[in-house]
């Protein structure tokens, strides 16, 4: 019996898809080789939020995704507690990407990886991280209008970060969400259903 | 016939964690794989017939109480491949249960019977003439009754389902309350992550402890492997056992002279491939058809509350006939997290701006007619979805956004998202072609989302141009049946649920 030679997706990474059917992993080792060599510094890297430890997320991964949680989620406009201060979103992808198997993990970075470093002429081959707020905005609306691989990449990127942040309770009770409440509401349990009369 | 042994809550599945030697080998009268709609009521039909059953499971069992109401982690533990399951473009999230009781778990309760103009297809183009209306009737009718099927209630029309049935109604379009199997429903919201207080009439409630009273014994963390034959006639399968962690905890055989392939539209072609067996016609895995779905959320100007009530109220029926359309619109409630996965309200502000209005927004799930382009392969190592929307379902695909778009703004709401991967958002009638029009079918540009694989080893009298009789034996085993979503030849346009549970209870009278 043989394995799968790759992993799934999960859901919300399968715009990704595109990235490893087009013969880009073999450029996510190159990527990784890259990052792990010291040419890190090279990509504008920015101090990790806080004092938060990372397992799965390189310092760098750590710097694209935390940019662009706070290009995507605004949040302390809109009264909903911080994506980055107080709902720890980079650390729950952090956490998250523990649980992918290794492919996958190879996969996701190699698509920060390109989101980071796509060169554009509009942006003066600059990396995300470094464009200031409105470029970085027009950067990402620019990639989900932008080829088909671009497209799943942010769209991908996108849920990501979303489901990370809005999967906290914390960001629960500012949206009137209940969660869970089969427990809190005592809904009875009915147990097996009766066999069928004959 | 043995003793029969109901039990109130719960089953009796050996699992995994059980198993104390390297191999098993058992032997049965049938051996059915897979415990979703198929699977659970071949087995309990059989035996009830007094046949000694086994019921093999790929995925865990998780008993209900131990379903946790959040989504990310419902698609961990109870869907296939955790939820990963996606065509190989990435752009269609092909959603299917793992687990004892399959996509019925995990499924939003809606029933419908097959539209009669479907059947009537099925005996002009596949020969199936035995399949009519009146035929198929009585088999409804008792699985219908056996999960306590009836019309929703008004106190299961959810504010999102009554907004959209009074626009409905402004439209003069045709408006029905949905039909759900579920008895006393909770109103929590949650069917997608598994129905806690065992409301909903899923497999996991219902058929498989009704099986296991008459003697089925089932396995869960059992993924069958090959089918075996002998001379040319079905005679059991080679499974593996695997523990959580993903290490094997034992092999095992079951001989039986019946093999019943109800592992879904995806996994069943695949161990036909697997096992190179009933691909005459070489049709085992395509036809792939799966009512490629978008959510299309509006927002209101009072507050609907989507995650609250009945997660499904009521459907609008006006173009269900391919000639006037081919789709069909149902009121959907929703979470967070769907609600980040499956719009595109823009970046930032207006990302911000519709969340922080989620409370404001009801959707609509749209169901297309599609066409069976698709095809599910297995390259020796992995399978493979690949499906694309065609171009000649696209124009479907279109008007059913537009009909969503203007059945919300018939309703009240003052915004309507198209979820495509760029922001689209139609605030008024003279919005909506200029949005919608210029989509394109491209990969990657809407965001699908699909609950309803069928298709991959269609019925047909004819062995050449199909993969299976309308009996549910393949055209070339003798002993090896499939009862499960793959037998249907063409897409059904509404949900299938009811469609397979008729299909297996009458595969398995045949059986008999
Ligand atoms: C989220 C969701 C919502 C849905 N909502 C509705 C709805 O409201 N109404 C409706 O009519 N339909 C709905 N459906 C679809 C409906 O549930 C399916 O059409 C139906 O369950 C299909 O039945 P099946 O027997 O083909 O497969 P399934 O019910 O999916 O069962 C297949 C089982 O086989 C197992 N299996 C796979 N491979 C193997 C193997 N090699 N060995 C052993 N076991 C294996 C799987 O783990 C699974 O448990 C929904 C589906 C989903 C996922």
């Amino acid at each position: 019996m043989k394995n799968n030679n790759r992993a799934p997706l999960p859901g919300h990474l399968a715009g990704l898809e595109p990235l490893s059917r087009r013969g880009f992993l073999r450029a996510s080792v190159l990527a990784g080789a890259a990052l792990t060599s010291g040419c890190a510094s090279l990509f504008g890297r920015k101090d990790a939020p806080e004092t938060l430890q990372y397992y799965s997320l390189k310092p760098d991964e750590v710097d694209v995704i935390t940019r662009l949680t706070e290009i995507m989620l605004p949040t302390e406009r809109y009264g909903l507690p911080s994506s980055t201060t107080v709902v720890p979103t980079v650390k729950n992808i952090d956490i998250m990407a523990q649980r992918f198997p290794e492919q996958t993990r190879e996969l996701l970075g190699l698509g920060i990886w390109v989101f980071n470093n796509r060169p554009m002429m509009s942006f003066k081959f600059k990396k995300f991280t470094s464009l200031s707020d409105a470029k970085a905005l027009e950067y990402v609306n620019a990639m989900q209008e932008g080829a088909f691989f671009e497209r799943g990449l942010m769209t991908t990127l996108k849920a990501l970060i979303a489901l990370n942040y809005w999967r906290d309770e914390r960001t629960w009770p500012g949206l009137e969400y209940h969660g869970p409440v089969t427990e809190t509401w005592g809904v009875r349990r009915l147990g097996n259903a009766p066999l069928p009369r004959a | 016939m043995s003793q029969v042994k109901w039990q109130a809550s719960g089953l009796q599945v050996h699992q995994a964690s059980d198993v104390t030697s390297e191999h098993i080998a058992l032997e049965a009268d049938v051996v059915v794989v897979g415990s979703g709609a198929g699977g659970a009521v071949t087995a309990y039909e059989l035996a009830r017939m007094g046949k000694r059953v086994i019921v093999l499971e790929a995925g865990p069992y998780v008993p209900s109480q131990a379903f946790t109401e959040d989504f990310t982690e419902s698609l961990h533990a109870l869907y296939q491949d955790k939820g990963g399951q996606a065509n190989s473009s990435g752009d269609l999230l092909v959603l299917q249960g793992a687990c004892v009781g399959g996509s019925t778990v995990v499924n939003g309760c809606v029933c419908f019977r097959t539209p009669d103009f479907i059947l009537q297809d099925w005996q002009r183009d596949f020969g199936l003439s035995e399949l009519t209306e009146a035929e198929l009737a009585p088999y409804f009718d008792e699985v219908e009754q056996n999960l306590s099927v009836h019309d929703n209630g008004e106190h299961e029309i959810a504010r999102h389902g009554q907004v959209i049935r009074a626009g409905a109604n402004k439209l003069g379009w045709s408006v029905k309350p949905l039909r759900r199997n579920i008895r006393q429903c909770g109103l929590t919201g949650h069917c997608l992550s598994g129905c806690k207080t065992e409301r909903k009439q899923s497999m996991l409630v219902t058929y498989l402890p009704w099986a296991q009273a008459h003697g089925a014994r089932i396995y869960s963390d059992t993924r069958v492997e090959k089918v075996v034959t002998e001379g040319g006639v079905a005679s059991g399968v080679e499974a593996v056992v695997t523990r959580h962690d993903g290490t094997v905890a034992a092999t095992m055989t079951v001989k039986a002279p019946r093999v019943v392939l109800a592992a879904g539209a995806v996994q069943t072609p695949v161990l036909l491939l697997k096992s190179g067996l009933a691909n005459r016609s070489g049709l085992v895995g395509k036809n792939f058809a799966c009512h490629p779905s978008l959510l299309v959320a509006g927002r209101y100007p009072e507050p609907i509350h989507p995650w609250r009530g009945a997660m499904l109220g009521v459907h609008v029926d006006e173009f269900m006939h391919p000639d006037k359309g081919g789709f069909i619109l149902e009121d959907g409630g929703f979470g967070l997290v769907e609600m980040t996965m499956l719009a595109e309200p823009g970046t930032g502000k207006p990302f911000m701006e519709y969340m922080e209005n989620a409370r404001y927004l009801a959707g609509l799930v749209t169901l297309i007619h599609d066409h069976n382009v698709g095809a599910i392969e297995w390259d020796g190592e992995r399978k493979a979805i690949n499906y694309q929307l065609s171009d000649a379902d696209f124009p479907s695909m279109k008007r059913a956004i537009k009909a969503a778009a203007k059945l919300h703004l018939a309703s009240g709401a003052t915004e309507v998202y198209v979820p495509a991967s760029d922001k689209r958002v139609i605030r008024s009638e003279a919005d909506i072609d200029l949005q919608v029009d210029s989509l394109e079918n491209d990969p990657q540009h809407l965001r699908m989302v699909s609950y309803h694989p069928q298709g991959t080893c269609h019925m047909g009298a004819d062995p050449d141009h199909s993969v299976v009789k309308a009996n549910g034996e393949t055209h070339d085993v003798p002993g090896l049946y499939v009862a499960d979503a793959s037998l249907l030849p063409t897409s059904i346009i509404v949900n299938p649920q009811i469609t397979v549970y008729a299909l297996a209870t009458r595969i398995a009278r045949h059986m008999s």
